[in-house]
């Protein structure tokens, strides 16, 4: 019974040995992430960045093609979270009137008519 | 019974558990990087990443948050980078923002060079609004991490307004009010698509926008010559040339003030074949 009972304890710590050789000493790198896995600052800030383009270019079918790398939201979901996000984190006023106003022209976009780029 | 086997069975329990452990935490549950940052996107999506910031940029004009988005993406030489995905992205489909943008954003992060011509914006484009006043700081994450979220802090100054470029053909062009502008850069064009030497003007205000309605003057022995930027806008905004004579030498100053730029002329560039033609001279001034 000795010899089973030191076998596991020797096989837990091995086990030990190897979790922290992976978790911590060598874990699996990713180094080629897509924007969906951002943390939720950089989602935000990504956002707010489609939401200053989207004020010069004023195409909301681009401003969708780029939300849509954050993840599978649909993109109002996206931009009213990100603009919750940046309440929390007290984004300037003026960088969330311009989530606002994109969010607000999410609203009355339908993707359904969109002229698809040719 | 005495067993004799010795301490092998220990050494074999350590094996299999290094080998279940490592098992578990590379295949079964592997860390999962669910909160990555922008320096860990693959490289088509770092491509994309800068253009946006672009984008972002030719609308606030902020280069203080542009910068401070770039140096998210960890790329080693971010100006060349700018500089190089500028030059690609006029030759690529896809948004004129982009485009615009990521020439404006080359030029800022190279002094010494000069924007890819930019295209044509639609009519809204350059807007006349104050930049935000924010630049995003970082701030420490409970991980230590620094994170892009931008803060409350100290307010800058405004942002000259740019004029709109609505293409009206009776427009008038206003110049932009600011400082005098200052020479950034005098290069030499050689281009054989260029059939006559000019002397190309393009006029920047201080948030890297062109700026139309700047009055150039050249002054020659023959006399004195005045031109505007922004009447040739297929060109560029900001944009405006002379066509020089080979051997004259020209004077060149704005209207508004600065130093006048001297004993300038046309330059001879040799073509791939060897024979020679006449260069044209690029003037990048901007509003300090």
């Amino acid at each position: 019974m000795r010899r089973w009972g030191l076998f596991f304890i020797v096989m837990a710590i091995g086990a030990a040995a190897g979790m922290y050789f992976g978790w911590v000493e060598n874990p699996v790198k990713y180094v080629d992430t897509a924007p969906d896995s951002l943390r939720m600052d950089y989602k935000t800030d990504y956002v707010l960045m489609v939401a200053e383009a989207y004020r010069v270019e004023n195409n909301l079918s681009l401003a969708a093609r780029r939300l849509a790398l954050l993840g599978t939201d649909t993109p109002e979901v996206t931009v009213s979270q990100a603009l919750e996000f940046a309440r929390q984190i007290d984004y300037n006023d003026n960088d969330i009137l311009l989530i606002q106003s994109l969010a607000e022209g999410l609203k009355t976009w339908n993707p359904s008519l969109e002229v698809p780029p040719p | 019974m005495k067993d004799d086997r010795g301490p092998w069975y220990l050494l074999t329990g350590l094996i299999l558990g290094l080998v279940f452990g490592l098992l578990y935490s590379w295949i079964i549950s592997p860390v999962r990087y669910v909160d990555t940052e922008p320096a860990s996107l693959r490289a088509d999506f770092r491509e994309q990443y800068r253009a946006l910031i672009a984008a972002a940029f030719l609308s606030n004009g902020d280069l203080q948050r542009a910068k401070a988005r770039l140096a998210l993406l960890a790329d080693p030489d971010i100006a060349k980078t700018i500089a190089i995905q500028a030059q690609l992205a006029q030759d690529r489909a896809g948004p004129d923002s982009e485009k615009n943008g990521l020439g404006l954003l080359a030029a800022a992060l190279n002094p010494g060079s000069s924007p890819p011509k930019p295209a044509l914006l639609p009519s809204s484009t350059p807007t006349a609004e104050p930049t935000s006043t924010l630049t995003p700081t970082p701030v420490v994450a409970l991980n230590g991490e620094a994170s892009p979220t931008p803060t409350s802090g100290t307010p800058k100054a405004t942002r000259t307004p740019a004029p709109t470029s609505t293409p009206l053909p009776s427009r008038t062009p206003t110049p932009t009010q600011g400082a005098p502008f200052i020479l950034l850069e005098q290069s030499v064009v050689c281009d054989p698509s260029i059939k006559q030497p000019l002397i190309q003007v393009e006029a920047l205000d201080s948030a890297i926008q062109p700026v139309p309605g700047v009055e150039v003057i050249i002054v020659t022995d023959q006399g004195e010559d005045h031109f505007f930027t922004g009447l040739k806008q297929e060109i560029g905004l900001g944009y405006a040339d002379y066509t020089m004579q080979p051997g004259l030498r020209y004077l060149l100053r704005l209207a508004d003030g600065g130093d006048p730029i001297p004993e300038l002329a046309a330059q001879e560039c040799e073509a791939e074949d060897g024979s020679r033609y006449w260069g044209s001279l690029k003037l990048v001034f901007i509003q300090p």
